[in-house]
């Protein structure tokens, strides 16, 4: 039943490594040996294919196939030896832990905690205006070592960190040169170099970087959510011209009568009549005409208000549109799969 | 009359050179009642006139001449008929508000001369204005005579001359041509003679205007 635990990853390798097959005849003839649970006969041929030409996948094929034979017959130290060789032949090597037995898996963590690699150097694909963003480095280094990461390519080599790193290390790239500016387009590495002593290992993954111009933001037409109100407004209709016509005319008609002298005689209205009624006339008229607009004052406060507030927003833009076209947009893109020696 | 026709004639004439300005210039149809001395002697006529305004920021002037053939009415002690001739001049000048200061002049002629009083004065009086719509306005006026003089002699106490008018204005074809409606109301105490002699003779008067004025 173990046996045949520790046989399913060994199965499914060359699925995982991106459909490559095993080239070499006895290699092929050790894994066939392990998958009948020979390990012996394995051991033999896997240690014979090594003395023979392998290419660089049968060769780490060779010593994991070593590794896994040795897990199954618990001489565990000896396994780790074999996936320390793998993980030197191929630093992103990983073991999918839902099909690969405790034992093994154990076995490549103890490998990986006794070799120094740079494994999963990640960049973000990213966009950004210079001066105003950075770009995202990650990568995981498997002992604790002094690792420099650097950027070549360009009229000089950029350092983007030094220090004593071990497992996951995130880092941020302004992208900018030793004198601000920011890094002129082209291709670039980021080369990740860790060192303990007399041993290193450096990953590196190539970039592009590529520079374009700032969007400027047009100029406001009006404020979002604010628009403008009408500057004149009808008022109500009302009976005050009406009412003002007949109190005018009744105080001439009152006042003729109260001046009238009174030896001679009754006061004459019809002169008073005649333009009173005239002027209740034209009051009535008025009244029941639309009344004309009048300036609506607080609307006409409120206009101005927005047009200073869209004039000085639209300055801010033009304030702003000034600097933009002075700054240079950025984009890096990895360029291919990350690679280390 | 002569010297305040001619100045009211300059005053119109230099108008059109001044800035912030509204003038108007039209005829008018008279109507009048007048009365003297007592009941029995009651007219009633009508007539033509001139008028003529002109405003410059606070400042109006207005300025009408009016004739006016009156006939006795019915059951008067009159008998015979008289034109009288009248010029009203008044210099008006905003205050606040409404209201408006005003001055000037009456002169009255009647001819035959001697059938009715004719009466010069010194007017003085305030107006009270008020736009009752769009193009259409009104106005209360009151003010006193003084320093009257008439062509049969006679006196007049402090507050014996009043006057009182209504008047108002709307504006047609976008204010080129202005329909005026004007009231005046005048009554006069006038005495003759003194002590024993003395003798009440007033004159009152009511005439009305209905006029059509181009506005400049």
């Amino acid at each position: 039943m173990r046996h045949h635990l520790l046989l399913v990853p060994l199965l499914l390798i060359p699925a995982g490594l991106g459909a490559q097959a095993v080239q070499n005849a006895t290699l092929k003839r050790a894994q066939a040996a392990y998958d009948n649970l020979d390990y012996r006969q394995a051991l033999t041929l896997a240690h014979t294919a090594q003395r023979e030409r392998l290419n660089g996948f049968d060769r780490a094929r060779a010593y994991e196939l070593l590794a896994f034979t040795f897990s199954a017959m618990d001489s565990i130290l000896k396994a780790v030896d074999a996936f320390k060789e793998v993980i030197l032949l191929e630093p992103e090597r990983e073991l999918d832990p839902n099909r690969t037995s405790p034992k093994v898996l154990s076995a490549f963590s103890v490998a990986l905690t006794q070799v120094l690699v740079v494994r999963q150097l990640k960049i973000d694909s990213v966009d950004f205006v210079g001066g105003q963003g950075d770009v995202a480095i990650r990568y995981v280094v498997t002992q604790p070592a002094r690792v420099v990461t650097r950027v070549t390519g360009g009229a000089a080599a950029i350092k983007i960190d030094s220090s004593v790193a071990n497992g996951q290390v995130n880092l941020r790239w302004p992208a900018r040169q030793a004198n601000g500016d920011p890094v002129p387009a082209g291709n670039y590495t980021v080369v990740v170099e860790a060192t303990i002593g007399q041993n290193s290992f450096s990953a590196s993954q190539p970039i592009r970087v590529t520079q374009g111009a700032v969007d400027t933001l047009p100029l406001l037409l009006s404020l979002p959510g604010y628009d403008y109100l009408p500057e004149t407004e009808i008022p109500p209709k009302s009976w005050k011209p009406m009412g003002l016509a007949l109190v005018y005319s009744g105080i001439a008609l009152a006042g003729t009568s109260a001046l009238s002298q009174g030896n001679l005689g009754s006061a004459s209205f019809r002169e008073a009549g005649i333009i009173g009624g005239g002027l209740m006339a034209a009051g009535f008229v008025v009244m029941l005409r639309k009344p004309a607009p009048q300036p609506a004052r607080g609307n006409i406060l409120y206009n101005r208000l927005l047009r200073e507030q869209l004039a000085r927003r639209n300055t801010e833009i033009a304030q702003d549109n000034v600097r933009r076209r002075q700054q240079v947009a950025l984009r890096v893109v990895p360029i291919r799969a990350a690679g280390g020696r | 009359m002569r010297t305040a026709v001619a100045l009211l004639s300059v005053v119109f004439a230099t108008a059109g050179s001044l800035a912030a300005q509204h003038g108007s210039i039209g005829g008018q149809i008279v109507f009048g009642d007048y009365r003297e001395v007592s009941s029995d002697l009651h007219y009633r006529g009508s007539g033509g006139g001139l008028a003529a305004s002109f405003t410059y920021k606070k400042l109006g002037i207005e300025g009408s001449l009016a004739s006016i053939s009156y006939d006795p009415v019915a059951g008067s002690t009159a008998t015979v008929s008289f034109k009288a001739t009248q010029l009203d001049i008044r210099a008006r000048y905003y205050i606040t508000g409404p209201v408006s200061a005003e001055v000037g002049i009456v002169n009255r002629k009647a001819k035959p001369e001697f059938e009715a009083q004719s009466v010069g004065a010194v007017r003085a009086g305030v107006r009270m204005s008020y736009p009752l719509g769009p193009g259409v306005n009104m106005g209360l006026r009151g003010g006193m005579l003084f320093g009257s003089k008439f062509s049969g002699g006679g006196t007049v106490s402090g507050v014996g001359a009043l006057e009182l008018g209504l008047n108002m204005m709307v504006d047609a074809m976008k204010g080129r041509l202005r329909l005026t409606g004007d009231y005046d109301f005048q009554r006069i105490a006038r005495t003759t003679g003194s002590g024993p002699g003395k003798a009440d003779v007033p004159i009152q008067q009511a005439l009305g205007r209905i006029g059509l004025a181009v506005a400049f």
